[in-house]
């Protein structure tokens, strides 16, 4: 499941676009290479893979560089006794971390943050009509935590949702760019994350193009914000063609 | 009940699965009567195991261990404690099984499953009874510092035969743990040491290292086990979700590498288990004890 | 929240279309403003706003506490949001719950700022008293009383207004002491340090009803929203937060737009609190 052999692992890195500019690393006020020795606007290979675990309705695991997660699916089905009618369907979503997950968080939680931002990217690309009365569960766990967990989860949720086949308007897809000093960098691990200046984070759905849930924290400047969101939205959309490929493999695999 | 008539219930696809659902009991006894199982292995044959070390960089050692459909991954985190009076010279193992919800339909968040503190018990007595480690060996300095080693495994993937499961990636994760260097400062605490600074005075750590270089624990007496299910004259072994829930006598068998039997459970059920059903539970514990001693063994070569 | 029949829907629906809200409000005007602070007498600072009947007081309270082990030179701020069921039937239990939570993580990262600290409303360096030892801890409770809209914005501006307010003891640190040791502190009862809150940013949150959105809406019309956007803004134009509620998607041009927009609502908007928080701290005085 985790490191399957001869599964490949297809790599993405957006380009800017448009515009013509110096290369960052030459900014020379910053003297930064990344940790892993990406470019700034590389993304980490992506590995992913549907049908995790046999006794969801659809799960998916997702490998980016150490993040490490797991995405079951189950449903849609009863919702709790205690909910009324209603006649749309409910998404309930669970982010929960191992107790090995990073090296300093010690004990594994579940996250009440992350969860409901979970819930906020995905309930709106689910259609929610399509299973009234009922309740998808989005259960998620980090095995490993290696930087930008939320956008992989979110990543990884929505193939599994897919894999689940719950309809959605699109594929969801998210990306996290962080602010070191005047760099943008795509992708953030976690030593980067600890020094940032500002953090973005974007879910789109890259064939209608359009934002589903945005984060900012820190101090940016608008040509800033417009080039991290430009760079998101290049990277969203190759992350949303590997996601796709992952499916379309998953699917020629069991037809077999 | 007798037998349904075969030109009803095999007429197509869907009825079969309509049978399977509606008479799961006379479905599988269908099979067993046939000696063989739904997903066609004969009644003593356990599903495909395959085991993988060391895929959690963040633990000191760590396991994914897969048997059929059934996932855990294991994983141990190495930390410093002072040891209690009565061992001074002895280190501790927690051991602490979960069951996200992500594992299995049953689970749901902030409602854990019953199963998991029973499971966790058991691989924590098996474990420590055992004798497969030597609790000195996780000594560090007598009465003052010795190795607590955090055991945990994370089902991620619940398709029965769970304890089977989280014993061999427990044990795997042992196989694979990776003691860290480690050294004794001024102030009586432990510190790490990366290994560029250990090169770079060198002179100076030799005299206070306690552990010197990354290490290995050694195992002896490896415990591994199988777990059937008892349904009138029939053994199954290591049983799928289904099974265990339509055939509820399950019997756990733990052997050691040396063919010594470390514990037995039978957890109630309908069954009782006569004393042949038993030896013949223990003969299957046993060849399965050997594939899972070569499973690890190929591991150990690598 | 009372149903609104498709008619008063379309009638909302239809002034914000022609830039005439219900209220006889263009899209981008607010509300009348009212501050008042020093509303909670044993809080280190507290203040009261009003935003038409949006009601929250927010009160700051300043404790002696430990920094972290990751972060030694720094103090710790906490905000913690409480929706009152006498506000709204709705908040009563698990409703309420939800959206404190969602409330206090958007003010937390409006105003706290980026991991290195850029940005950030309140300076955590400035909460130090004793590297790795002694730090001040502030904890910023928002309280919602009524609710007609807008909470975000509010409660925003009532954290900003009580922070000024906020007066912290001076705190002496006795300089002998071993490594281990926690060090001996005197607080002074008498000499006080003030807040420096010119990098406090507000909050403004445009809400998306159709294809326009407005400023400072009301219950009524954010019952009518497709999606909502806060962004928070310091005094020097820069963008410290922002956080989207709603589910529909919003096309990234449009957001950009409304980042615009939202600059430009700042400046007026932190003008006049500004003026109207020191016309509040000046009355308090005078009382």
């Amino acid at each position: 499941m985790a490191a399957k052999p001869g599964a490949a692992t297809p790599t993405y890195s957006p380009k800017l676009v448009g515009r013509s500019r110096l290369p960052i690393f030459k900014d020379s006020d910053l003297d930064w290479t990344r940790p892993d020795g990406r470019g700034f606007h590389q993304c980490r290979p992506a590995l992913l893979q549907t049908g995790a675990v046999s006794s969801a309705s659809g799960s998916a695991y997702a490998e980016f560089g150490n993040t490490k997660v797991i995405v079951s699916v189950f449903g849609p089905r009863e919702s709790k006794k205690a909910m009324t009618y209603s006649d749309v369907g409910r998404l309930n979503c669970n982010v929960s971390y191992t107790t090995f997950a990073s090296s300093t968080l010690g004990q594994g939680t579940d996250h009440k943050e992350y969860s409901s931002m979970l819930h906020q990217a995905l309930e709106g690309v689910i259609i929610m009509e399509t299973f009234p009365k009922t309740t998808v569960d989005v259960f998620a766990l980090v095995l490993e935590s290696g930087g930008s967990d939320l956008s992989v989860l979110i990543s990884c949720a929505s193939l599994a949702l897919a894999d689940a086949g719950i309809m959605m308007y699109d594929l969801i897809t998210a990306v996290s760019v962080s602010c070191i000093g005047k760099s943008l960098m795509i992708d953030p691990v976690t030593e980067e994350e600890g020094c940032e200046d500002g953090s973005f984070m974007m879910t789109c759905m890259p064939s209608r193009y359009e934002i589903t849930q945005l984060t900012i924290t820190g101090e940016w400047t608008t040509p800033n914000i417009n080039e991290a969101m430009q760079l998101c939205l290049d990277a969203c959309s190759k992350l949303g063609e590997i996601m796709r490929d992952c499916l379309k493999q998953s699917t020629s695999a069991s037809d077999e | 009940m007798g037998l349904p008539d075969s030109s009803q219930d095999l007429t197509s696809e869907m009825e079969v699965d309509a049978f399977r659902r509606i008479f799961p009991l006379r479905f599988f006894e269908r099979h067993l009567s046939e000696s063989l199982r739904p997903d066609a292995r004969p009644l003593d044959k356990a599903r495909d195991t395959i085991v993988n070390l060391g895929l959690v960089s963040t633990a000191d050692g760590s396991a994914l261990a897969k048997i059929g459909s059934t996932t855990m991954l294991a994983a141990i985190r190495m930390e410093v404690m002072t040891p209690s009076t009565e061992s001074p010279d002895e280190g501790c193992i927690a051991v602490e099984f979960h069951m996200p919800p992500i594992c299995s339909p049953i689970v749901r968040p902030g409602r854990p499953a019953e199963a998991a503190p029973v499971i966790s018990k058991r691989l924590s007595d098996t474990i420590l009874s055992s004798g497969m480690i030597d609790l000195k060996e996780l000594c560090l300095v007598s009465g003052k510092a010795a190795w607590m080693g955090y055991l945990d495994i994370y089902c991620l993937d619940a398709d029965g035969a769970l304890f089977d499961a989280a014993l061999l990636s427990a044990v795997a994760a042992f196989s694979n743990l990776q003691i860290p260097v480690v050294a004794l400062n001024d102030n009586g605490r432990i510190v790490a040491i990366s290994d560029e600074k250990e090169q770079d005075n060198a002179s100076i750590i030799e005299e206070e290292a306690v552990n010197k270089e990354k290490r290995k624990l050694t195992l002896k007496n490896i415990p591994f086990s199988l777990t059937c299910i008892l349904h009138k004259n029939y053994i199954l072994a290591d049983p799928t979700t289904e099974e265990e829930s339509i055939m509820d006598t399950l019997v756990t068998v733990v052997l050691d590498s040396s063919d010594q039997m470390v514990s037995f459970y039978k957890s109630g059920g309908e069954a009782l288990a006569y004393s042949s059903s038993i030896k013949s539970c223990v003969e299957l514990a046993r060849k399965r004890a050997k594939e899972l001693k070569e499973i690890l063994g190929e591991m150990d070569v690598d | 929240m009372v149903g609104i029949s498709l008619g008063e829907q379309h009638f909302i629906k239809g002034g914000i279309a022609q830039d005439l809200r219900t209220d006889g409000r263009k899209r981008l005007t607010y509300r009348p403003i009212y501050v008042e602070t020093g509303v909670i007498a044993h809080a280190n600072g507290s203040a009261r706003v009003k935003i038409g009947g949006t009601d929250v007081i927010a009160s700051v309270k300043a404790e002696i506490g430990r920094p972290s082990s990751l972060q030694p030179d720094k103090g710790k701020v906490a905000v913690f949001i409480d929706c009152s069921p006498t506000a709204e039937p709705t908040f009563g239990g698990r409703g309420g719950e939800e959206l404190s939570s969602e409330l206090a993580l958007a003010l937390q990262r409006c105003l706290l700022g980026g991991k290195s600290g850029a940005g950030a409303g309140i300076n955590l360096s400035s909460l130090l008293i004793k590297e790795g030892k002694v730090c001040w801890d502030l904890y910023i409770d928002g309280l919602v009383i009524s609710s007609d809209g807008n909470l975000l914005d509010a409660l925003g501006a009532a954290i900003k207004a009580a922070l000024t307010n906020t007066a912290i003891p001076k705190v002496n640190v006795s300089a002998e002491m071993a490594d281990d040791e926690q060090p001996e502190i005197d607080i002074s009862d008498e000499e006080y340090l003030q807040f420096d809150t010119s990098s406090v940013p507000v909050i403004v949150t445009l809400t998306k009803v159709g294809t326009h959105y407005i400023v400072d809406a009301t219950a009524e019309e954010e019952s009518q929203m497709s999606s909502a956007v806060s962004i928070s803004v310091n005094r020097v134009g820069h963008i410290c937060g922002l956080t989207k509620r709603g589910g529909s998607g919003l096309d990234p041009s449009v957001i950009l737009d409304m980042i615009s927009v939202a600059k430009h609502v700042t400046e007026t908007l932190m003008n006049k609190l500004d003026s109207d928080i020191s016309a509040a701290e000046a009355r308090e005085e005078e009382s």
